[in-house]
């Protein structure tokens, strides 16, 4: 029986008389063969273990580490920041120019810079292979399997020997040797990902889908909803006398201000909808400011006297506990995150990602396990009027060639995660699936983990939500500035959160796909929250959970000097996945 | 005046007082919302002004103003009577400045369009940083029909009077300078712009504007930059705003400059650099000159581009002048509508100079021929865009010009100059070698101030060549064994023997499109050649083939030889003996001759080798594409309305009145409740919503009645009610019952008719004047009964495109010589008495030919307007139409869009071709052009009896389209300038052909245009022509736009088309379909099924977001969406279809696989995708 997702890795289990953690199974399920993992897997459990744990898994599928190679020299970062560690709402932004470091309570780090020197053999060459020759000769290993795409560690390879080989031999070596070899010091385990509309896009575009999407959304985030207020349906709200003290959890249908400056705020639930008024002076009126349509909201208050109308008294949102505590890895591991790369692009800014890349081989990158990219890795095409104008590889998938490249710069023990962003040549309705099987195979060397968008990834037991980032255009737009600006992006992801939904408003800028279910509803409160789109970096937290908007790799285009947005480019957010803390490198 | 003229306006004047004394009678009985005709008569463009304004004073101070000076000057004039208070009442500065571009405004769209006082909305002073006072001018949408010289110029007269109040200037800031490059483009793509400035030319002009434009935001977009700033009270583009800075001060740029070089107080010295594109870092030298020189050079480069004017340099010395290829009349080029020539291509239209008689006032001339090969995309009235010299032309068929060259599937190359032999051939034409000529008259180059492009050499210009070279032309002329146009070829040769003048141009051939070197090789192959019976013939090679085909060499071809009649010019021109011995070596010509226009001309060598002079035949091509098509058809609102009659939901989706009167509803049968204004009898004060008492049979008149306090309110002056207790506005309109089943068959009674007597009674919805007085429905039955329906406004129209011609035949007008002098018609153009129908006479300025679609819509108009006199007004009938012949005579009125004025015409005869024939300054009374605008007519007595202002509605922008003023008699002086640029001329001399070649400036050259008559007695006639054509309606009576069916059928067609012409790259025709139409229809398409209402099916009702519950919320019924599969990829595969076949990019590839897969992605669920071949076994 193949066992290829997650319940027949289950039934599988259970019918050897496992139970299974949910991460153990989704390892088992990703493995490279999941039969010969499962049996590795229970293989390494202990006699007397009943649940299988993802320790087991691991540890079935671990590879020996291999030394850190001597040639890989240490290079400097040019700045460091520390992003605040815990805080209700604690946030900072870089300035460009003079990147501060954190104030407050927070432990700041001290900055420290230098510049980066190349001349290291891994960090000048981007052939795999040739760098595997390279440090070969050294006596140690390198990252050759990144060629191959499989390095996904497989139990049937995983006794395999690399270390010692030489380096010539390394170069032809077959790539699945290489899975095994230890590099740099890197181990990650495979990171678990949910919520991912991939290869699932079951939606053919039918009223009745649309219909079944925003009820799922309303039936979710109604869910978080109910233990605060008690919900009347809008229909019985409709009966009950005037006077009469009501609670009511809907979507915003309608925002309108009357003519003497109060707000009617029209709710619709499954039964049918009902106009709720906040007057100016309560206040309360300030939150009308955030209030995007479509999102769901809790009221209460009071009917008028002729019942026609709530005078409300409260709002809730799903929100985020105040109380909340995210998730930390259990050992000293790091995450980078980014996004915007934007390959292809005349702006596309090389020189910084090469420091980057390089910097990833230092000694002082040795933590840093995880990239993790929240979409547009390329250009793409025909995303606006004549943009072949602008743009420095023409050609789609030479641009995808191209990016694939540069992610060889990469280390190739690195877990990648990627989710598409607006200018993938993907659909840009959301959720977005995946790169498709001709693109997954121009990018596979590193053999990446593409997902759509959004997407929940767990490294180490964190859970970072990556989402591109389109609907902050509109949650910047609509909002105050003082709450969302494109200056202080992660305020407007603090709205998201607080939403808990990554898009909520429908018929402006953010497309719909309709799908089975709402794939933008954040069911779970994640520990961190990765976006890009707007170029701007900016990052903080929201009842302790991270919020990160990376900037980019593009310098400013001539259509961003038009509407007066300055990028924040060549930056890399460096999360530290067991304490949540964050230092943005810079590389431009 | 002339007498003539006297009579002829006076012989209008009476008809147009027996239609005002019966309608006035009409009026009189209280039947409509008012008792007097609401149409007055103005006498001449001051009074349209005041009319408009509302100023006391204007009209007087206008008509003295007019005297002395040009209406330019007149506007700037009145600033400083504005300014010292010599003419309107205004305390304010602001007041001042305001009514002064306000009457600038007015005087410059001659009292016509409502821009005055829809398209400015205020004007007030605000302050610089530095504390100085600035003006600032607050424009709204409308000002789109003021056009951009009154637009321009309206700036132009806020700063004068700026200066002259001694305001400062204003000095925007830095993210104001942003906000308008922004805001411009956004509006660009939001509503499109004739003319986008380039971000830099935006700021450039927002950097210098003396005052700040303003102005009410138009669109939902918002920028998304620079928003939320202090001094821009809106995140919308501002439509007004930006019309005027982009297609005023822009695009308007020189003419603006005229005007501020005669005023000492304004000087705007940066417009030389807007005008000569230099304003890149113009004002930031520091920034790095190298830098900046590149910029500018770029700059310049691509404002070559834009304007396509001027010569090369680099060719100067060692080439002919040419203009610049320009190609921006590609853009947007949209499927179905066909190229018919790259910019300046080979095989393209060739320019010839003229002015048919049905031709002059942006419109192109193409021979009838042309029209059927070109598949009968091009008909009269197609607009077509050009490359030069204006932006678009309307289509004339001119059959005095020279036809098309072909080749046929048989090999043989010939020129078709006659329509029937065009179609004849059609199905075997292989490829269109050339598209014949296209006349362009001379007063075009003037009105766009385009320098003349190289004539090409025609048969009027070698005819006074050879006058000139001591021809008696007299002589010749009279001689009837010659022809001047088309002799043979010894005639030809004995020419050029006998006079120093150049060779005929039938004989001459394309020389400049061939090389050199395939000059040389052709050479060789006439020596190589054979002569047998009067033929020659050469070896069939390709070269050689594909150069006499360049050349339009007219021969035919057998498998082994290509065959030439009449060869003998052409051996004179190769330099070969008829003996077909080569007279010269290649290495004989001098440098010169082998590297003129870089060895790519062949056209000095020609006059090295042969002994006479050879001009360029066809030195300037025109490429141009499709535009619209013409139009001739009625104007119904949509859905169409038979009465103004408000029925609400009740009458199904089909708006039947007859369906709401049986309707059933909690009130009775066909009795509901609708917002109605609210009347009053001034007799009995009995309330009503009806024009007459139902009591007492009195005229009833709105009742205002303050809501609050119930105080009964007058209007003012300016039409607007307050209350005087509570300072609220207070209106009419209240929710009333009506009982319309009785309203319905009490007017079916009061008639006589019956329900059976018309298919349908088509009501409103709902009314939206303000004080939303309902029509009669008497009106409304007769309309449905004689198959016509109403417009906003009450009236019924139909809409033409409008065509130019000066003089007729009264038989292509389907009517008689007796009939035109019954209309006053006395003599000829020769000034012979009008015997024959046949016989050309010169057209009348308020004369108007019908097509027959309006002919036969103004007959049912005619019977409507005479029924309703009859039958609802107890009148007698004005019109008694029997045949339409009797139309011949009667009155119509000319309405534009964007106007609010109207102009008599009246009817003299009919065409076949899809338009409105008229005389062009009956065109530029109403503000038309004739390069594809379309305008309307209505039947006099219509608008005079269904006219009402109480109908317009109540929002910016209503009072446009309605005939709120008439003109009685065309003044030439107040009309629309750019007719004035027409020449009437006759013949154009030598040294206008001569001053073409060196592109002179048009001003340059003397010939007459209408400007020079102005104010003469000569003002009415004298319009002369200089090719006549056998009938103005040649050529298909229909673009095949209109006869081919789908899309597709255009877009083959299109295609098809593309690959049949020689100057036309099939290849970039389909990239430009794609990536103008089809990509953003499925781009559009997609983003749109992706944010999508929904809607009703039962009761129509939109969400902007599906219901929660499903159905619909306020019928229980069933939704639906509104954009579906189907109608996001329809054009998907058709799409990769043209891209494949047509060898796209493959950019253009790739991004229609991009969103297939998007499109797939969305519309196809992932888990029952057949994955393999094997799954559909």
């Amino acid at each position: 029986m193949p066992l290829e997702t997650p319940s027949r890795v289950v039934q599988a289990l259970a019918g050897r008389g496992y139970n299974a953690e949910r991460e153990a199974v989704t390892l088992i399920a990703e493995a490279e063969s999941p039969t010969l993992a499962l049996d590795a897997a229970i293989e390494a459990a202990p006699e007397d273990a009943l649940v299988l744990t993802r320790d087991h898994v691991r540890s079935a599928l671990a590879t020996t580490p291999a030394p850190d190679p001597d040639g890989v020299a240490a290079d400097g970062a040019s700045t460091t920041e520390q992003a605040p560690t815990e805080g209700a709402t604690t946030e900072q932004t870089p300035t460009e120019h003079a990147p501060t470091a954190d104030s407050g309570t927070s432990t700041s780090s001290a900055s420290t810079s230098s510049t980066p020197t190349s001349g290291a053999s891994a960090s000048t060459t981007t052939d795999p292979a040739a760098s595997a020759s390279a440090t070969g000769s050294t006596g140690t290993s390198d990252s050759a399997g990144t060629g191959g795409g499989t390095a996904t560690a497989d139990p049937s390879t995983s006794t395999g020997t690399a270390a010692g080989q030489s380096g010539g031999s390394a170069a032809s070596a077959p790539v699945e040797t290489e899975g095994s070899s230890r590099v740099g010091g890197r181990d990650p385990p495979a990171p678990g990902i949910a919520n991912d509309v991939t290869g699932r896009s079951t939606g053919t575009g039918e009223y009745d889908e649309f219909v079944r999407v925003f009820r799922d959304r309303y039936d979710r985030l109604a869910g978080q909803l109910r233990g605060r207020v008690n919900h009347r349906p809008a229909e019985a709200i409709q009966d009950m006398p005037g006077g009469s003290e009501a609670e009511l959890i809907g979507l915003v249908n309608d925002i309108r201000s009357t003519a003497s400056g109060h707000w009617l705020i029209e709710l619709e639930d499954t039964t049918g909808t009902f106009p709720c008024l906040v007057m100016k002076d309560r206040d309360i009126a300030d939150l009308v400011d955030e209030l995007l349509m479509d999102e769901c909201i809790a009221v209460q208050g009071t009917l008028a006297d002729d019942a026609g109308i709530m005078f409300v008294d409260a709002i809730h949102f799903p929100d985020v506990p105040r109380t909340y505590r995210p998730n930390t890895a259990d050992r000293q591991v790091e995450a980078a995150l980014i996004s915007d790369v934007h390959v292809g692009s005349q702006e596309f800014m090389a020189d910084a990602w090469h420091r980057f890349a390089d910097w990833l081989h230092t000694e002082e990158a040795d933590r840093v396990e995880y990239l993790l990219i929240a979409g547009d890795m390329v250009e793409g095409v025909g995303v606006y009027p004549n943009q072949d104008e602008e743009l420095d590889v023409v050609d789609i998938y030479d641009q995808y060639e191209r990016f694939s490249e540069y992610l060889k710069e990469v280390p190739g023990d690195m877990e990648i995660v990627m989710i598409p962003g607006n200018h993938d040549a993907v659909r840009l309705a959301e959720p977005q699936p995946g790169f498709d099987e001709e693109l997954r195979d121009i990018m596979s060397a590193h053999d990446p983990r593409i997902s759509g968008n959004p997407s929940t990834v767990s490294v180490e037991g964190v859970n970072v939500l990556m989402y591109h980032g389109v609907s902050l255009d509109e949650v910047i737009a609509e909002l105050p500035a003082e709450k969302a600006s494109y200056d202080e992006p992660h305020k407007a992801m603090f709205q998201l959160l607080k939403k808990r939904h990554v898009a909520p408003q429908y018929g402006g800028h953010t497309r719909i796909a309709p799908e089975e279910k709402d794939y933008l509803v954040m069911d779970e409160v994640p520990d961190v929250f990765h976006t890009g789109h707007v170029h701007k970096l900016g990052w903080g937290k929201y009842h302790n959970v991270l919020a990160v908007n990376s900037g980019c790799w593009q310098a400013q285009t001539a259509f961003q000097k038009s509407v007066n947005i300055d990028p924040d480019a060549g930056y890399a957010p460096i999360l530290e996945l067991d304490t949540l803390d964050m230092t943005v490198r810079k590389f431009s | 005046m002339r007498p003539d003229d006297e009579r002829y306006f006076a012989r209008i004047e009476d008809r147009l007082d027996e239609a005002f004394d019966r309608a006035g009678a009409a009026k009189g009985q209280g039947k409509d919302p008012v008792e007097e005709i609401e149409i007055p008569v103005a006498r001449d463009m001051a009074d349209r002004v005041e009319n408009i304004l509302g100023i006391p004073g204007v009209a007087e101070r206008v008509r003295e103003l007019e005297e002395e000076f040009s209406r330019e000057e007149a506007a700037l004039e009145l600033v400083t009577d504005f300014v010292d208070g010599a003419v309107g009442d205004f305390d304010s500065r602001e007041g001042k400045i305001e009514g002064a571009v306000r009457t600038a405004v007015a005087l410059l769209t001659e009292g016509v369009v409502a821009a005055p006082i829809e398209g400015i909305d205020r004007v007030e002073l605000l302050q610089n940083d530095d504390g100085t006072e600035f003006v600032n001018v607050y424009y709204a949408g409308p000002i789109r029909s003021a056009g951009g010289t009154a637009q321009a110029l309206s700036v132009l007269v806020g700063d004068y009077a700026r200066s002259l109040l001694g305001i400062e200037e204003y000095s925007a800031r830095s993210d104001e300078v942003e906000r308008y490059a922004e805001e411009v483009a956004l509006y660009d793509t939001e509503t499109g712009l004739q003319y986008t400035p380039k971000d830099e030319e935006t700021k450039f002009i927002a950097k210098h504007m003396p005052i700040m434009l303003d102005g009410e935001a138009t669109g939902d977009e918002e920028v998304s930059g620079f928003r939320d700033l202090e001094r821009v009270d809106t995140n919308s583009a501002r439509g007004g705003m930006c019309l005027v800075l982009a297609e005023g001060i822009a695009l308007k740029a020189p003419k603006i400059q005229r005007y501020t070089r005669q005023l000492d107080e304004v000087d705007w010295p940066w417009l030389q650099d807007l005008i000569d594109g230099t304003y890149y870092e113009s004002d930031d030298a520091d920034a790095g000159d190298g830098e900046g020189e590149d910029a500018d050079g770029e700059a310049a480069a691509e404002n070559g581009d834009d304007l396509a004017e001027g010569e090369s340099d680099a060719t100067g010395p060692t080439g002919p002048k040419r203009a610049e290829p320009a190609k921006k009349f590609l853009r947007d080029l949209i499927a179905g509508r066909p190229v018919f020539s790259h910019p300046s291509e080979p095989g393209g239209f060739r320019l010839r100079y003229g002015r048919a008689r049905n031709h002059g006032f942006a419109t192109g001339g193409v021979h009838p021929a042309t029209m059927h090969l070109v598949d009968d995309f091009l008909a009269t009235g197609t607009q077509i865009k050009t490359e030069r010299p204006g932006k678009a032309h309307g289509v004339v068929p001119v059959d005095s010009i020279e036809g098309p060259t072909v080749r046929l599937a048989n090999g043989d190359v010939r020129r078709v100059d006659d329509p029937a032999e065009a179609l004849e051939i059609r199905n075997g034409v292989e490829e269109i070698l050339d598209l014949g000529e296209y006349l362009v008259n001379y007063g075009e180059f003037v009105e766009n101030n385009h320098p003349l492009a190289p004539a090409s050499y025609v048969r009027e210009w070698w005819e006074q060549d050879l006058d000139a070279a001591g021809a008696d032309l007299q002589a010749l002329r009279d001689d009837p064994r010659m022809d001047l146009a088309d002799p043979d070829a010894d005639q030809a040769l004995a020419w050029v023997e006998e006079f120093d003048a150049p060779l005929h141009p039938t004989y001459t051939y394309l020389w400049h499109d061939i090389s050199v070197e395939e000059f040389d090789v052709l050479t060789d192959a006439v020596a190589e050649g054979e002569v047998t019976g009067g033929v020659l013939a050469l070896e069939n090679t390709d070269t050689v083939r594909r150069a006499l085909e360049t050349l339009l060499v007219e021969h035919s071809q057998t498998p082994d030889a290509l065959r030439v009649p009449d060869f003998r010019p052409l051996l004179r021109q190769l330099g070969v003996t008829d003996g077909l011995r080569r007279e010269w070596e290649y290495d004989d010509l001098p440098a010169e001759a082998r590297e003129w226009a870089s060895g790519d001309n062949a056209v000095k060598a020609v006059n090295e080798v042969a002994s006479f002079t050879v001009r360029e035949r066809a030195p300037t091509r025109i490429g141009n594409r499709m535009g619209r098509p013409e139009k001739s058809e009625s104007r119904d609102l949509s859905p169409a309305v038979h009465t103004l009659f408000p029925i609400r939901d009740f009458g199904g989706s089909q708006r039947s009145v007859g369906e709401a009167a049986r309707e059933r509803t909690e009130h009775g049968r066909g009795v509901f409740d609708v917002l109605l204004g609210e009347r009053i009898c001034p007799d009995c004060d009995e309330k009503t919503f009806e024009n007459l008492c139902s009591e007492c049979g009195t005229h009833t008149e709105p009742h205002f009645e303050c809501e609050e306090c119930g105080t009964v309110c007058e209007p003012d002056e300016s039409g607007r009610v307050e209350c005087p207790r509570c300072e609220r506005e207070v209106e009419s309109v209240d929710w009333q019952r009506v009982d319309l089943n009785a309203e319905y068959w009490d007017a079916l009674d009061a008639l006589g008719e019956r329900e059976a007597g018309f298919e349908i009674l088509k009501g409103v919805k709902g009314l939206t004047s303000a004080n939303k007085t309902p029509e009669p429905m008497e009106k409304g039955v007769l309309r449905a009964k004689h198959g016509v329906t109403a417009f906003k406004d009450g009236t019924v129209r139909y809409d033409m495109t409008d065509l130019p011609v000066t003089a007729v035949r009264p038989e292509e007008l389907d009517v008689t010589a007796e009939h035109f002098r019954e209309l006053g018609y006395e003599t000829d153009i020769d000034g012979e008495p009008l015997v024959h129908d046949e016989q050309l006479v010169e057209l009348k300025v308020q004369d108007i030919v019908l097509s027959d679609g309006a002919a036969d819509h103004m007959m049912k108009t005619a019977d409507f307007v005479d029924e309703l006199l009859t039958d609802f007004y107890d009148l007698d009938p004005f019109y008694e139409v029997n045949g339409r012949d009797d139309l011949v005579g009667e009155l119509v009125f000319g309405m534009a869009p964007h106007t609010s004025a109207a102009v008599v015409g009246r009817v003299i005869g009919f065409t076949s071709a899809a338009v409105g024939y008229a005389h062009p300054y009956f065109h530029a009374a109403k503000r038309r052009n004739c390069d594809g605008d379309e305008d309307c007519v209505m039947l006099l007595m219509d608008g005079l009896l269904n006219f009402s202002k109480q109908f317009l509605p109540d929002k910016r922008g209503g009072q446009m389209d309605a005939p709120l003023v008439m003109s009685s008699r065309i003044d030439p002086s107040e009309i629309d300038d750019e007719a004035h640029n027409m020449d009437i001329v006759r013949t154009y001399p030598r040294e206008f052909y001569e001053a073409t070649l060196e592109m002179a400036d048009p001003e340059e050259v003397d010939i007459r245009i209408g400007d020079d008559t102005l104010g003469t007695d000569d003002e009415y006639r004298g319009f002369h022509h200089t090719h006549d054509t056998t009938d103005i309606a040649l050529g298909p009576d229909l673009s095949a736009y209109k006869t081919l069916g789908s899309m597709m059928d255009k877009m083959d067609a299109q295609l098809a088309l593309a690959r049949k012409l020689r100057a036309v790259d099939e290849t970039d025709v389909a990239e430009r379909v794609i990536e103008y139409h089809f990509l953003p229809d499925l781009i559009g398409n997609l983003r749109a099924f992706s944010r999508q209402e929904t809607r009703c099916l039962d009761c129509g009702e939109k969400y902007r977001r599906v219901p929660l519950t499903g159905d619909c919320r306020e019928c229980g019924g069933r939704m639906t969406l509104t954009v579906h599969q189907g109608s996001v990829n329809k054009y998907m595969d058709t799409a990769i279809r043209v891209a494949d076949e047509f060898d796209c990019r493959e950019y253009t590839k790739q991004r229609l696989e991009i969103l297939e897969r998007s499109l797939e992605s969305v519309f196809e669920n992932d888990k029952n995708r057949p994955s393999t071949i094997a799954d559909f076994m």
